[in-house]
């Protein structure tokens, strides 16, 4: 997993060009044993990814992605870059969190990425990679001085709640409307109420009188057929515009509504975009460019998938010296039939 | 009032026909050919008689090296793809024989994709938007079934120089293999990109230069599970390892006709930049008229090129002339 960790990059400017002799010399050796400039120049980081968790199944952030999605991520994005990297697992376990960061110390990183939840230990393994003189890059969950990069459900939420808003503004112009958010609301950990908050803000900007139901799975999408069939069989006549907090709830609340025979009474947008709504050619899933009259209008894309892609630049930028700002997040999208095989290029064809 | 609804009505038809012929200005997505305007027949121009004869001083010992994989039920495909034989046997019923001779007969109806098994992408397999190789706007050109331009008929006989590069060593000797479990052969695993820089290093193993006219087989040893279907067909299809965009872009400039490899798509798989499909097909098919030779068996030939220190070989190809075909499967050999 560890390759051996090369010296470390020269330093900018003045001694940068102190060391050009012995760059030349380097370029010259390299020619004779056919290397070309760039390999003699290219400069190899070991970066330390420590994942909130690895387990199989486990969702992350509220969200359909699991760990093993954000790793591979990783691993991809890696291919592009001159990083070596050590990959652990933090398994959502402060003592492992702790043991990974000293680990990493110990094989003398040159950074280190932490994703994990608990936020004393954060700050615990924010001073011991400080005093090695390790920087560290944040996910989601702050390291106190450390840059942090996370997604913006805040801007998620208003992406969802404009979208349904529209909607509602475009086919069912006076007609009554009633707008529910689903999901596992209170899930503070995972910043769900801040996604809330953005989907009512975005409900409110073409509907500022609009009323807003909460429907609370506490987790569990299978509560949600259950609670979306009660709530529609008391709102006869209503339009129904569907805020779901993932996309496992979306799909209840679909399958809510067609058993409540109101398919057409509701129309619902999404959070995650994550495999369950979409796929391939051949997986016709809910988000699917030959399904364009579904009720499921699209699904704000977390990229959870794609997070190696966005932090390790960020990464590589820092140990190069280069400033990044002290918070970067997601740039959310809204998914939909008619751009999902753009943004998820499908690659079931041969 | 009737007046004014005609002309709106005379507007909207008109511009409802002027969207549906729309076409993409293709001079400036595609870049034209080498070969002219016209040209239909892409990178196979270069298999000149001079490179035939050329290639068939590869033919020293007469061995033929078999480089498909047999297209029968239960090998890797995608979603609803298929290829299924009928067979037509009714003459072997009892007294249904003909003549004195009592001559009985078969044959087969055959219902298929084109895109299975050891197959060739055409030039009409892959564009961007409309436009397809030498900057023709396909959507002219095509019908339900079949494409008017650019079908398999306008290529050129593959009787070239193969080249086998193994990838396998190449990134054992460069300390960056990583292989797949699931191979029972040692391949590299998928995601593996394959630059300019690696095809390269595994010339100079056999201290071979490509040349133009040539195709260029990599073995990357994934086709291994193709070799184990139905078993690992998940996996195969899952992902693979191949030439990224740097691979293709080089591979450009050495005028090769066609590149193949043992995988399904013969580039990595997940591709370099997860918003990019099917990139290096473009780079390949649709700008450079290069052919892609899909599910190529090289375990062979990469234990021949081991044994014998020599990797090149006559390369011999049977594409049908099936009009307006965007490709088809193949039957190669490498003969040396």
């Amino acid at each position: 997993m560890l390759t051996a960790v090369t010296p470390p990059a020269p330093p900018r400017g003045r001694r940068r060009f102190a060391f050009a002799p012995a760059l030349l010399a380097l370029l010259a050796a390299s020619a004779s044993v056919g290397l070309t400039a760039s390999d003699a120049l290219e400069r190899r980081y070991t970066i330390a990814f420590a994942n909130l968790t690895d387990e199989p199944g486990v969702t992350l952030e509220g969200t359909g992605f699991t760990g093993r999605e954000v790793r591979d991520s990783f691993v991809l994005a890696a291919r592009l870059l001159p990083v070596d990297l050590v990959l652990y697992d933090n398994r959502r376990d402060p003592r492992t969190a702790l043991a990974n960061a000293a680990d990493a110390i110990r094989r003398k990183v040159d950074l280190y990425i932490q994703y994990h939840h608990d936020a004393t230990t954060n700050a615990e393994v924010g001073v011991r990679l400080h005093a090695a003189n390790i920087p560290v890059l944040a996910i989601t969950f702050p390291v106190p001085d450390a840059p942090l990069y996370t997604a913006d459900n805040r801007a998620a939420g208003r992406i969802a709640g404009e979208a349904l808003g529209e909607f509602g503004a475009r086919a069912w112009r006076n007609q009554p409307l009633l707008a529910i958010i689903v999901g596992n609301v209170g899930a503070r950990d995972d910043r769900v109420p801040e996604r809330v908050q953005g989907a009512v803000d975005g409900l409110k900007r073409q509907h500022p009188a609009i009323r807003v139901v909460t429907v609370d799975s506490q987790g569990n999408p299978a509560r949600v057929g259950e609670l979306i069939g009660r709530l529609v069989a008391s709102q006869p006549g209503k339009k129904l515009l569907i805020a779901a907090l993932d996309d496992a709830s979306a799909l209840a609340a679909k399958s809510a509504l067609e058993a409540a025979g109101r398919l057409s009474d509701g129309a619902i947008v999404s959070h995650g975009a994550d495999r369950s709504i979409h796929g391939g050619v051949s997986e016709r899933k809910e988000i699917d460019p030959s399904n364009r009259g579904s009720i499921v209008i699209g699904s704000v894309a977390f990229y959870l998938d794609r997070y190696g892609y966005d932090v390790l630049p960020l990464a590589v930028r820092m140990l190069r010296g280069e400033p990044i700002p002290p918070r970067t997040v997601t740039r959310h999208k809204l998914i939909t039939a008619a751009n999902v095989f753009v943004e998820y290029p499908p690659y079931d064809m041969n | 009032m009737r007046f004014t609804c005609s002309l709106a009505a005379a507007f909207l038809v008109f511009a409802s026909t002027s969207v549906a012929l729309a076409q993409s200005d293709c001079s400036k997505i595609v870049p034209p050919s080498p070969w002219g305007p016209n040209d239909q027949t892409g990178a196979t121009n270069r298999i000149t008689p001079a490179v035939t004869k050329a290639a068939a001083a590869e033919i020293q010992e007469g061995q033929v090296v078999p480089m498909s994989y047999p297209l029968t039920d239960g090998i890797p495909l995608f979603g609803t793809r298929f290829t299924k034989s009928i067979l037509t046997a009714t003459s072997l019923a009892p007294g249904a024989a003909f003549g004195e001779n009592q001559l009985t007969y078969m044959e087969d109806t055959w219902l298929s994709q084109s895109h299975v098994g050891t197959h060739l992408d055409g030039l009409g397999h892959i564009g961007r938007k409309d436009c397809y190789f030498n900057q023709i706007p396909m959507g002219k050109f095509i019908n339900q079934n079949n494409m008017t331009k650019l079908g398999l008929e306008h290529i050129k006989t593959f009787a070239t120089r193969g080249v086998l590069v193994d990838m396998v060593k190449v990134f054992k000797a460069a300390g960056k293999f990583k292989g797949n479990s699931a191979c029972k052969r040692e391949c590299l695993d998928k995601g593996t990109v394959i630059t300019g820089a690696d095809i390269q290093a595994g010339l100079k193993m056999y201290n071979v230069t490509l040349r133009e006219g040539d195709v260029l087989i990599l073995h990357t040893g994934w086709g291994n599970l193709f070799e184990q279907f139905p078993a690992q067909n998940a996996t195969y299809n899952s992902g693979e390892p191949g030439i990224g965009k740097d691979a293709a872009h080089w591979l450009v400039g050495q005028k090769i006709v066609a590149v193949g490899a043992d995988t399904w798509a013969v580039e990595v798989i997940p591709g370099e930049d997860p918003k990019e499909a099917f990139i290096v097909h473009n780079i390949l098919i649709t700008d450079a008229g290069i052919h892609i030779l899909e599910n190529v068996r090289t375990d062979l030939m990469a234990a021949e090129a081991d044994r014998t220190r020599r990797a090149t070989f006559f390369f011999g190809m049977t594409v049908p002339k099936a009009v307006g075909l965007t490709g088809n499967f193949v039957g190669i050999e490498g003969i040396r």
